[in-house]
């Protein structure tokens, strides 16, 4: 009886303590994500909000009716691989780069950790002054390399302006997998590398032998959230594009901008829906996958 | 027990905070009034100046103190939106033409026609300024000024090219803005829009083209009841016009939208550019173009001579969910009084609401005399109502500018972007009747 007695005010305490977490996050959180959830099934649209019927799953028949969607998913394709191979690739080499000690290391590391600081808008600004074929700092440095003869309409050319979006979110994102890889490479014990190379193997088997393996599991969560945070994030190509031109750069959220702006929030609602439905599929795929890998 | 009256009584204090942080203004217990005002075009330099007139009409209504909310522009309208939604947190509002309709069609906004027209300075307005007022019986806001386009011109490039003046029409935009272009120097003719709101420069060559059948109360229809779309002038006009962007623009003006075209004439690279009175600020304090080398012109008249002037504007309403309606429509009238219209207009750039106010030097003469021209011969450039008000405004804003990128790109021919415009507005007001 006594012991009951201690449980219940031991539980009363932990529920005061979790208390305050547990109304914020349903009050900023999950209210207005059962509110978004269910426009989805509503035809919700800004101009007349006096009446907003249930249609079922009529908003995502439009989507998928809509002749955009195919291109918008292809986009979204690309726009998810394009960026995260080169900054996997390229973020891996700055954090090996970063790993032994040297001087001004940790201005380097400075340098190259800023723009995680910026937004991501800002980012998307900036490249497009940059990706500008007359007045851009792209063109005249390829010129000046000798690289091209005439500007290139980097934001003009639908091909082009894929292109410039992907190198201004891979330089964006390199970053993010420096940070982690490095933070992940510091953990490897310098005793191991030490004992492979008193045995003979060299750099390019140690880091194929050792130093993988050893950060796989940093590696594959840092890609996994990267390609999350990719697939949903439309401010670069927002700001440089606007999904343009002729909607040849539009992505998945992009296109729900668009709907959000006409208003329509059923649909954009409906199309966030699907992008948390398809995450979370991709999310459960890969951590099955990711543990197949570790189990070999 | 304590510890149950302890966590029970932190969770209700808390959710006391919680929503009196999500409240709005009101009144004080010393009877004092608080109203909350929200802006949607945010600038730093536009929130000091509305500030500015805030503490004068402070200073000048005792007991009245006003709260002004400045949400980021590009979040504005969203968060408008959830406020007037919610019923709370807003007395003064901006409305802009293209959101008093979603805006009243859901009763947020108060009818102000009882109080706007017995104002004591509501005859100094212009008759612009009373029409767009009045939308279906009910006036919903009272404009702070105008927005509308004049040609900004390159004087010296034009005089080079060997012509006597600024271009008047589009065909004579064609002619000069193509004699001018020559890439090899880094010189443009025309700041051609082919990005975000593109499509706003073919319609106004479509309606200088039409103008003669133009119905002014719906700049997109014709007196038939016809789009201006299906008009054989349209034709001729966009073919014009998509001339331009062949003959006398960067290829690369695909993607310009307002940023470009402002830095494509203020670094002197482009000879023309269509834009609002606001850019007069920007070119002028330009350092790369002195103010010899540019003025700005009228708006291009069609082949007969005439040319449409779709006046964008918007203003400041009053919330229909407001305590303090009265105090917040007497804070609408002093905004919309003589001087503190005339500064707000000034200083932002925009075509006055005042009468005679245009009279002020500050108008007549340089630059902004063009507007003054335009205004006093209303014969030849026509005040016309584009319908920004309409439920799927903004649906066709991102159509037309997709369909003018694809008409650049050469997937789209001029006649097939006619088709579909005509069909796009024929279609949107059948499903309305």
């Amino acid at each position: 009886m006594r012991r009951r007695t201690f449980g219940r005010r031991q539980a009363l305490t932990i529920l005061g303590f979790f208390a305050p977490a547990i109304v914020f996050v349903s009050w900023f959180t999950y209210w207005p994500m059962l509110q978004g959830a269910q426009m989805a099934f509503r035809d919700w649209n800004l101009w007349d909000l006096t009446s907003t019927p249930w249609v079922g799953l009529g908003n995502f028949a439009m989507i998928l009716a809509d002749p955009v969607f195919p291109i918008v998913a292809g986009n979204t394709l690309v726009w998810v691989v394009g960026s995260i191979v080169p900054q996997l690739v390229i973020g891996f080499l700055v954090a090996l780069a970063l790993w032994r000690r040297f001087r001004f290391r940790g201005v380097y590391q400075a340098l190259i950790f800023y723009p995680w600081a910026v937004s991501g808008f800002l980012v998307g600004m900036l490249f497009r002054w940059m990706f500008n074929a007359e007045f851009g700092v792209v063109n005249d440095l390829l010129m000046k390399a000798g690289a091209i003869d005439a500007p290139l309409p980097w934001l003009a050319d639908p091909k082009l302006a894929m292109v410039a979006v992907i190198v201004a979110n891979v330089w964006y994102g390199v970053t993010f997998f420096a940070i982690m890889i490095l933070a992940a490479l510091q953990s490897v014990p310098d005793e191991v590398l030490e004992a492979a190379a008193i045995d003979g193997a060299g750099t390019v088997r140690r880091l194929f032998s050792i130093v993988i393996p050893y950060i796989w599991t940093t590696l594959a969560l840092t890609v996994l959230l990267r390609s999350i945070w990719t697939f949903n994030s439309p401010e670069i190509i927002y700001a440089m594009t606007n999904g343009g031109p002729a909607g040849r750069t539009h992505i998945i959220t992009t296109w729900m901008i668009e709907y959000t702006q006409q208003g329509s929030y059923g649909l954009a609602s409906a199309i966030g829906l699907a992008v948390m439905v398809v995450l979370f599929v991709f999310c459960a795929f890969y951590l099955m996958a990711m543990r197949r890998v570790n189990q070999r | 027990m304590n510890r149950t009256r302890a966590v029970t009584a932190s969770l209700a204090t808390m959710s006391l905070l919680a929503l009196t942080a999500c409240s709005g203004g009101g009144s004080a217990a010393d009877g004092t009034v608080r109203l909350q005002m929200v802006e949607s075009l945010t600038n730093p330099a536009r929130t000091a100046l509305i500030r500015e007139l805030l503490d004068e009409f402070e200073a000048e209504n005792t007991g009245v103190t006003v709260d002004l909310v400045s949400p980021p522009t590009d979040q504005a309208d969203q968060k408008l939106q959830q406020m007037l939604q919610s019923g709370r947190g807003v007395d003064v509002l901006e409305v802009r033409d293209s959101t008093v309709g979603a805006f009243s069609n859901n009763g947020w906004l108060l009818d102000l026609s009882d109080d706007a027209t017995t104002w004591a300075g509501w005859d100094d307005l212009t008759d612009n300024a009373q029409a767009v007022t009045a939308e279906d019986g009910a006036r919903y806001y009272v404009p702070y000024g105008f927005y509308g386009l004049s040609l900004f011109y390159r004087t010296d490039l034009v005089e080079t090219a060997g012509f006597d003046g600024p271009p008047a029409s589009w065909e004579d935009l064609l002619e000069q803005a193509s004699a001018i272009q020559d890439p090899g120097q880094n010189t443009y003719g025309y700041a051609f829009r082919g990005g975000q709101n593109g499509f706003s420069n073919v319609v106004a060559a479509v309606e200088a083209y039409t103008i003669d059948d133009l119905d002014v109360e719906n700049a997109y229809l014709l007196t038939d009841g016809s789009t201006i779309f299906s008009a054989p002038e349209a034709q001729d006009a966009v073919d014009t016009y998509f001339s331009l962007f062949e003959e006398a623009a960067p290829p690369s003006a695909v993607s310009w939208g307002y940023p470009e075209m402002v830095e494509g004439f203020t670094n002197g690279s482009t000879a023309f550019l269509l834009q609002d009175p606001e850019v007069i600020a920007t070119v002028s304090e330009s350092t790369t173009i002195t103010a010899e080398q540019w003025s700005t012109a009228p708006l291009l008249t069609g082949p007969t001579g005439k040319a449409a002037q779709p006046l964008a504007t918007a203003g400041w309403g009053v919330a229909e969910a407001s305590e303090h309606q009265e105090e917040a429509a007497d804070l609408v009238e002093f905004l919309s009084g003589a001087e503190p219209a005339t500064r707000f207009a000034q200083e932002n750039s925009l075509v006055p609401i005042i009468d005679g106010a245009g009279e002020d030097p500050f108008y007549s003469e340089g630059p902004w005399s063009s507007y003054v021209e335009m205004t006093e011969d209303p014969e030849t450039y026509v005040n016309v109502v584009q319908p920004r008000g309409v439920s799927w405004w903004t649906e066709w804003e991102q159509k037309a500018d997709r369909d003018l990128q694809a008409v650049l790109l050469g997937s789209m021919t001029t006649s097939e972007l006619l088709e579909e415009w005509d069909t796009f507005w024929t279609e949107k007001y059948a499903s309305e009747q």
